[in-house]
């Protein structure tokens, strides 16, 4: 792919502020600095401008705006999935940010949550909501009293309750604090855990578009896809689809993390090379180590090399294209003096410590996968673990009721199978070492 | 034919409703796909995910419990890649399965035997540690739970739920170390939880009744009806044919009368027909006879009374063949009807149900003694805590056919304490109650599980009992003493 | 038709006399008695019963039941020898083990000694080397003697304590729970072992 030819050449990340646009603002929490820079007027739009759910829902879908949360599918064909009859439906936000490496999330809660609730309200309108929840983790503190801030806000400035703007739209929100699971933020698991109940996915079908929170039509959206939508219907489709590729258009936060000179949240163009992100943007690795693998899309995205980065740009088809997935847009950084065997034993720990248990394949096999990496680690491994736990983590791809068997299965896959050489020096300096011992 | 959908399974054609899963067509055809969490009378969890099938255009292996069979579908169970993931998906079951089978109770009737058999067969390449859970709970008076062995594929959550709502297990932390449990405090007690045992596929939870007292692979099962009330369950009965020893029931399905469950006072219907809790021999004035002996007595007191001077007590715990003979022998050798009297236990609700399966009527073939009557024109004296009906008899001879299960008859003591102050009382039933020792003649007779014979339960639906051979050989059935005494009547007139 | 007669000639000791050939034979005796006493020949006459013969140490004679290393019997009463008994001579009756690091044992262990056909399947077929056949081939009695093999006797008779010793104690992998794992119910706020960061 023709990186270097990229239109971003030459341009800078501050151009393009589509989600960051208050960042730097003083007090840029308050509903009156986010009125300033346009807020609410999206709104205004849609409820006093004449245009109906079907057109909002158009517009999205005209926009290319796709879901930010990992799996990348169209938003606007989601909203366009619940049924048209009559009933309650629900709207809920997912604000759990569960997968490692993510914080873009947090951050636009942090400049402003009125943008999410803007674009919570829109959506709403347009699948015919009355009521929605923003699910958020139990540990953010901050960003729980940020979102409820704003929702008082808005209830108090009209913008929430019975008759908004006064236009006899009806919409309440509310924010549901989890108890702090990875699986609840996977959509099914969210709503399960969002009903009192354990959280864990739940058997599709139905999908929860038809019947999802309480049985009734349910959509999740991440919390940046939201807080893009005011800017698209400010805008219009055409604007943004200005920014990204063809597929993949728009803005997305990227969240690098490691041992980078200046690490952070990223507004990018999708379509944006991740090399010159890393070495440019983000002024290279620290100390001017050399690069050996990033893992570009959160934990559960299998791992590329420093060979396969050269060229790749980071946008939902670049990243399938090379097998992984852009999946939240964290990119972890692992320099050349971190063994791949320490990656894949903390990875393994994460997945096993995350698993909610219901499948075989996922509750069993993660822990398996620990094992296995762990012995690995204590130099208790033999030359052909690294295939066996390769060869296991394909058997858990595909079979279970949600797609985390699968990310665990990918870095449990893609880490032996690229970096097998560092498996055998390990195995080798292990027994080196224990023969010195012995 | 719109409700209808035609699909095919490994190429053989199969329709079945629209909306059925995979699992449910193949099920009717036949097709036996491997599977733990799915069973026909709970709700589909999916978890076990075991029961992956290929279907032509899809690009992952579904579940067939969970996947609805679409017109023209094609299914298929048998393929290399279909079985490498049955083998994978027991293999992730047993990992972490403690196989101590020697002292499981399920071992011989355990799914995950079975299916290793069937679908497994591989050299496990788990080297690790096992994850250890805790053992031989006492979660209830009924069951001990084994939360090692359990393959945490939730029936028994979804049980206590769904048919019990009870809901005292959960599912509980999670990833491997997801354990199976009661919730704080509390035990599973309800007349259902031997239902428990029953639907979990391996030995996680095992009956406390049952516990340690017989390997599975002696025990011969014979398929019958449950006594124990007035709804007559199907129940298979599970007897070790070297010992004649009967040791427990456990349901059969039957979609029109108890589905997939039955209760626990069901499950004691084993315990009256072993041979400690039976009378061996008739008793004549406490002497033991043979029955032989104890049918002439009888005989000779017929011929020297009138049919009013008979009268006949009866329990709704006998088949309608036996009643049968009983009542058209006594018609024909008294050349008249005798007194007929029905007796209930007074403390009996008859009309009582716990919405499941249980019914206050704790006698099975109330409806189909009723319907002998009116065949034979009998009406009957219903004799329930007042026995002066019987008393103002005055009978000669009183045949008194009692309760093979005395669970439904708390006050039988009292009862038979007033019996034996009738005349010449005969007393067919098994009892080794201690008012009974001073009737005239005491018959043993045949318990449920050794007699063919009919009972028909509440809702009209008569059922066939299947015939074990007799744990006492020389003990016989009503039906059979009465044709006996019909023939010993001729022969001597 | 011609016939070989190879029976022996009913005349011939008549012929050849009796008395000669009863001195050959005793003479052989008489030399190989010689020989013995004054040590020139070993005795292939084992002096039962007051010397006994060794047999082979995987002869499968007498069943004896091994023990756990704390003494207690190491039989779990699974009835796989019981099941796999030919001559269906073993009866067990099972119970629960006042150990909860057992669970279960057996009450009852029974052998009826005279209907064993010795085959060596309950060996066989044990999964924790409860039960062996041990060195013991003396088992002749009187016809009042008590046939039947109870678990007491299968565990510490004389004969097995003389002969096998220490070999009665199973070194196999102990057949016990793990120490770590306590009977009771779960509790769901612990944190379950390895589940800490």
């Amino acid at each position: 792919m023709p990186v270097m030819n990229s239109p971003y050449n030459g341009r800078q990340p501050s151009e393009f502020r589509i989600l960051t646009e208050l960042e730097g603002v003083p007090n840029s929490r308050s509903l009156e600095v986010y009125k300033k820079h346009g807020g609410y007027a999206a709104l205004e739009k849609v409820l006093k401008g004449g245009m109906s759910p079907d057109d909002v829902i158009n517009l999205v879908k005209a926009s290319g705006l796709r879901g930010r949360g990992g799996a990348g599918f169209p938003t606007g064909m989601k909203w366009g999935f619940v049924p048209k009859a009559p009933g309650e439906k629900y709207l809920i936000t997912n604000f759990d940010e569960g997968e490692p490496g993510t914080y873009k999330d947090r951050y636009i809660a942090e400049l402003n949550a009125h943008m999410l609730i803007e674009g919570k309200l829109i959506g709403a309108y347009a699948i015919g909501a009355s009521k929605s929840y923003i699910y958020l983790r139990g540990e953010f503190y901050g960003e729980i009293a940020w979102c409820e801030q704003a929702i008082k806000e808005a209830y108090d400035a009209g913008y929430l309750g019975d008759n908004i703007m006064g236009t006899g739209f009806k919409h309440h929100m509310d924010v549901y604090i989890g108890a702090g699971s990875y699986i609840c933020g996977e959509e099914t698991g969210l709503i399960s855990s969002l009903e009192g109940k354990k959280g864990q996915p739940k058997l599709k079908p139905p999908f929860p578009a038809v019947k999802g929170y309480l049985g009734q039509p349910t959509i999740v959206n991440n919390v940046e896809t939201l807080a893009a939508v005011p800017w698209i219907i400010r805008n219009g489709a055409e604007a943004y689809k200005k920014f990204g590729t063809e597929k993949s258009a728009g803005t997305k936060l990227f969240n690098i993390s490691g041992p980078v000179v200046r690490p952070g949240c990223y507004e990018l163009p999708l379509g944006y090379p991740l090399k010159r992100f890393i070495f440019e943007d983000c002024g290279g690795l620290i100390g001017g180590k050399k690069l050996k693998a990033v893992i570009p899309g959160g934990a559960s995205a299998p791992v590329l090399t420093a060979a396969e980065i050269e060229t790749i740009t980071m946008d939902y088809e670049a990243f399938a294209g090379a097998g992984t997935m852009l999946g939240s847009g964290a990119v972890i950084v692992i320099p050349e003096d971190v063994s791949m065997v320490h990656v894949l034993e903390n990875l393994m720990h994460f997945f096993k410590d995350e698993s909610c248990g219901q499948c075989t394949p996922c509750r069993e096999g993660t822990g398996w996968l620990l094992k296995m990496s762990r012995d690995i680690v204590n130099g208790e491994g033999s030359p052909g673990d690294a295939e066996k736990i390769a060869d296991v983590a394909g058997k858990m791809m595909g079979r279970t009721i949600c797609t985390f068997s699968d990310a665990a299965a990918g870095p449990a896959r893609s880490i032996p199978q690229k970096f097998a050489h560092e498996f055998l020096e390990f195995y080798k300096s292990k027994q080196n070492a224990a023969q010195a011992h012995g | 034919m719109s409700n209808q959908v035609t699909l095919s399974i490994n190429n053989q054609s199969i329709t079945v409703p629209a909306g059925s899963t995979i699992m449910e067509a193949a099920q009717k055809l036949g097709v036996s796909v491997p599977h733990f969490c799915w069973h026909p009378g709970l709700s589909i969890a999916g978890v076990c995910r075991f029961c992956m099938v290929k279907v032509e255009g899809m690009p992952k292996l579904q579940i067939a419990c969970n996947t609805p069979a679409t017109e023209g579908m094609k299914v298929d169970t048998v393929s290399s890649d279909v079985k490498d993931a049955h083998k994978w998906a027991l293999e992730f079951h047993l990992i972490n399965h403690p196989l101590d089978c020697p002292i499981c109770d399920q071992a011989g009737e355990c799914e995950l035997q079975n299916y290793y058999m069937k679908v497994g067969k591989y050299q496990s390449q788990m080297e690790d540690e096992k994850v250890l859970k805790p053992k031989a709970l006492d979660v209830g008076d009924t069951l001990v739970l084994d939360t090692e062995r359990c393959i945490l594929c939730s029936r028994c959550v979804r049980f206590e739920d769904e048919v019990t709502k009870t809901s005292t297990l959960g599912i509980f932390n999670r990833g491997d170390q997801a354990t199976i449990g009661t919730y704080q405090d509390r035990k599973i007690k309800h007349n259902y939880s031997y239902n428990l045992a029953d639907i979990c596929p391996v030995g996680a939870f095992t009956a406390k009744d049952f516990r340690f007292k017989c390997r599975v692979w002696f025990l011969k099962e014979t398929k019958t009806v449950c006594p124990g009330c007035s709804t007559g369950c199907n129940v298979n009965l599970f007897q070790n044919s070297n010992q004649r020893e009967y040791y427990r029931l456990k349901p059969r399905h039957n979609a029109d009368v108890n589905g997939h469950w039955m209760c626990d006072t069901g499950r004691t219907m084993y315990e009256h027909l072993n041979a400690s809790a039976r009378l061996p021999a008739p008793l004549l004035n406490g002497e033991t006879v043979s029955s032989q002996a104890a049918l002439q007595a009888v005989t000779d007191t017929l011929k020297s009374v009138s049919a009013d001077k008979v009268a006949v007590v009866l329990t709704a715990q006998f088949t309608n063949e036996d009643y049968k003979a009983t009542l058209s022998t006594l018609k024909t050798l008294l050349k008249g009807t005798p007194k007929v009297f029905v007796w209930r236990d007074e403390s009996e609700k008859a009309e009582d149900f716990d919405g499941i399966l249980f019914r206050g009527d704790r006698n099975p073939n109330t409806r189909g003694m009723m319907d002998v009557f009116k065949e034979q024109g009998v009406s009957p004296v219903m004799l329930k805590g007042d026995f002066s009906a019987l008393a103002s008899a005055a009978a000669e001879l009183t045949l008194i056919f009692g309760p093979e299960v005395e669970a439904g008859y708390p006050n039988l003591g009292k009862a038979l304490s007033r019996f034996v102050e009738v005349k010449k009382a005969v007393y067919f039933g098994n009892t080794l109650n201690e008012s009974a020792k001073k009737m005239w003649l005491r018959m043993p007779v045949k318990v449920f599980a050794e007699k063919s014979g009919t009972f028909v339960n509440f809702n009209g639906v008569a059922q066939k009992l299947k015939a074990n051979p007799p744990v006492f050989t020389a003990v016989k059935g009503v039906d059979e003493y009465f044709a006996d005494l019909s023939k010993m009547s001729q022969a001597t007139l | 038709m011609a016939y070989v007669n190879v029976s022996r000639d009913p005349e011939r000791n008549l012929k050849n006399g009796y008395l000669a050939t009863s001195l050959v034979g005793m003479g052989t005796t008489l030399v190989t008695f010689a020989k013995q006493v004054f040590g020139l020949e070993e005795s292939n006459t084992v002096q039962w019963p007051e010397v006994e013969y060794q047999y082979s140490e995987r002869f499968k004679g007498a069943h004896f039941l091994t023990k756990r290393p704390d003494g207690r019997v190491r039989c779990t009463a699974c009835f796989l020898c019981a099941t796999n008994c030919p001559a269906q001579c073993i009866t067990i009756v099972a119970g629960e083990s006042p150990d909860k690091g057992v669970e279960k044992y057996p009450v009852r262990f029974e052998i009826d000694i005279l209907r064993c056909v010795f085959c060596g399947y309950c060996e066989e077929a044990c999964p924790v080397d409860a039960i062996r056949m041990g060195p013991e081939y003396s088992m002749a009695g009187l016809a009042e003697r008590k046939w039947v093999y109870t678990k007491d006797y299968l565990l510490e008779r004389d004969a097995v304590k003389r002969k096998v010793g220490e070999k009665q104690i199973s070194k196999k992998d102990e057949n016990t729970k793990h120490d770590t794992v306590d009977s009771t119910l779960p509790n769901i706020h612990a944190h379950g072992p390895g589940h800490g960061h």
